[in-house]
């Protein structure tokens, strides 16, 4: 663990150099406990690939004594993921709303349906949730299938689009501009004023997509 | 017991301190942008320093009151005026019902402040009143405050009304020094850059809101072009690649992967959010100890 001040009232913490598997599971082990402490004082925490960010109140820490209660209080112990809850979302992979699957087809020389079995036979990580609100940066997607950002991003992606940039792969949770490509729909809200939690996802979750057919797609109250 | 919003305002939102639990969601904080004037209007009125405010940008709002109150305007110098009687801000006024209030023209500053004695009484959203217009929430239905909105509050009965000392109303006008904390990530960038993002004079541009403030004027090179996406303090300056800084505020993206030279003073963001595009700004260095004793001193003003 490497301490950092990243402002006044501040810090961040990184449990490596690079995006793995490995280190985001040390991140999320890391979170839980520092969320376990139920502390007042650390008033911002946000999780993300390779990190942790804190903003604490300046009043109760300095940096010195904020490391060492943080320090004490991270427990690597059993790193496994088995204990993550795998939220299933449902997916219509068809053209009419996967604007780049015909691309990707081309690309990788790979047929539609070995791209929609590829995608959807992985149970994904979250890595970190940001950009929107709901938005999270899942992984990896299958290197077969992996695609570069499009050169020049839409102006509009549809709220529920599911999208693939590199070997991630994201729902975007409302209309947006961006720049990954689009391979499918959901009708699930990923940014839900409803939930408590205001979103079904969180950094503690794995992710798997489950193809469903246009009808049943429709039925959920999906849009084409 | 409510003021009525009479005409159409262009940019006027409830705000608070803050939402802070869902930013590992990507909710931002959001907040009001100038917490010396926000705290200083509820101090004036003796409300707690967490109330609601509503917070006004590009000027023009006018108000009905349907019961009295008291009221208290702070932030950018404005024409002010209860039923056409022009006014000073930064003081309490007592309101009565029928008064018209009315903020016209800001004359120097960016966004004014009106607070109603105990704040108004509207449910929070996920811990806050605070409207973030991206995310559809807080405030009035998650929206700016459009004509015809009734803002609720508990009548007061309280006469006595204070103004703030004539030495401690801030003046918007001179070129704003901004103390910086030096980043963690500053090894990106090569020393000369460094010298040169401490010694140039930057302007304002007109990508200037609630989420950032992009700066024009030398550029900064950076060694590497993006790092690994983290998250983003208040006062971030992050360097794109086009080497103009963009300093992150209250409406910011929770993460992101540009790397980051230093971080602005929350107390000098709130002076930076009353200024205006064209106006300069340069930057100068603060250790951290010494920063947290001028932010401890400043929020310990209004305890």
């Amino acid at each position: 663990m490497d301490f950092k001040v990243a402002s006044v009232d501040s810090i961040i913490i990184y449990f490596g150099r690079e995006i793995s598997q490995e280190i985001s599971l040390k991140v999320k082990k890391a979170y839980k406990s520092i969320m376990a402490l139920k502390d007042e004082s650390l008033i911002e925490i946000i999780p993300s690939y390779n990190s942790i960010f804190i903003t604490y109140d300046i009043f109760t820490y300095d940096f010195v004594s904020l490391k060492q209660k943080i320090e004490r209080s991270i427990t690597f112990n059993s790193l496994r993921q088995d204990d993550e809850k795998i939220v299933s979302i449902d997916v219509y992979y068809g053209v009419e709303v996967g604007f780049d699957l015909e691309d990707i087809s081309k690309k990788t020389s790979l047929s539609i349906e070995e791209i929609i079995s590829l995608h959807s036979s992985k149970i994904y990580d979250v890595y970190a949730i940001g950009f929107l609100p709901g938005f999270a940066y899942l992984g990896n997607v299958d290197k077969k299938i992996a695609m570069p950002r499009l050169s020049s991003p839409r102006k509009k992606v549809p709220k529920g689009s599911l999208a693939l940039a590199d070997t991630q792969t994201a729902i975007y949770p409302q209309d947006s501009a961006g720049g990954w490509n689009i391979i499918g729909k959901t009708a699930m809200e990923l940014f839900d004023k409803s939930l408590d939690t205001l979103s079904p996802l969180s950094g503690g979750n794995r992710v798997r997509f489950n193809p469903i057919t246009k009808e049943e797609f429709l039925k959920q109250g999906g849009i084409l | 017991m409510s003021l009525e919003v009479i005409n159409s305002p262009i940019l006027a939102l409830i705000q608070d301190k803050g939402r802070f639990s869902y930013s590992s969601i990507g909710v931002t904080s959001s907040g009001v942008m100038d917490e010396y004037a926000y705290n200083i209007a509820n101090s004036l009125l003796g409300n707690e320093l967490q109330s609601n405010i509503i917070e006004i940008a590009f000027s023009n709002i006018i108000f009905k009151a349907s019961k009295d109150t008291k009221i208290a305007i702070t932030g950018a110098k404005c024409e002010f005026f209860i039923n056409d009687i022009s006014l000073d801000t930064w003081q309490t006024y007592n309101i009565k019902a029928g008064d018209i209030i009315k903020i016209g023209k800001i004359l120097s500053g960016s966004r004014v402040y009106l607070a109603v004695f105990k704040g108004f009484n509207i449910k929070k959203e996920f811990g806050s009143n605070s409207t973030t217009l991206k995310e559809k929430l807080g405030g009035l239905n998650g929206d700016k405050l459009k004509k015809g909105d009734i803002l609720e509050f508990k009548s007061s009965n309280s006469f006595f009304n204070k103004r703030l000392k004539k030495e401690y109303i801030p003046s918007y006008e001179e070129v704003l020094n901004l103390r910086v904390v030096l980043s963690y990530q500053k090894d990106f960038f090569k020393q000369e850059e460094i010298d040169k993002f401490f010694s140039n004079t930057y302007t304002i541009t007109n990508e200037f809101n609630r989420m950032g403030c992009k700066l024009h004027g030398e550029k900064i090179a950076c060694d590497i072009e993006g790092i690994i996406s983290e998250g983003i303090s208040f006062g971030a300056i992050q360097i794109p690649k086009d080497g103009k800084p963009i300093i992150l505020l209250k409406d910011r993206q929770t993460i992101g992967g540009y790397p980051k030279i230093a971080s602005v003073l929350n107390i000098d963001c709130f002076k930076l959010s009353q200024c205006k595009p064209l106006q300069k700004v340069r930057f100068s260095p603060i250790s951290l100890d010494e920063a947290q004793e001028k932010v401890k001193l400043f929020y310990s003003s209004f305890i």
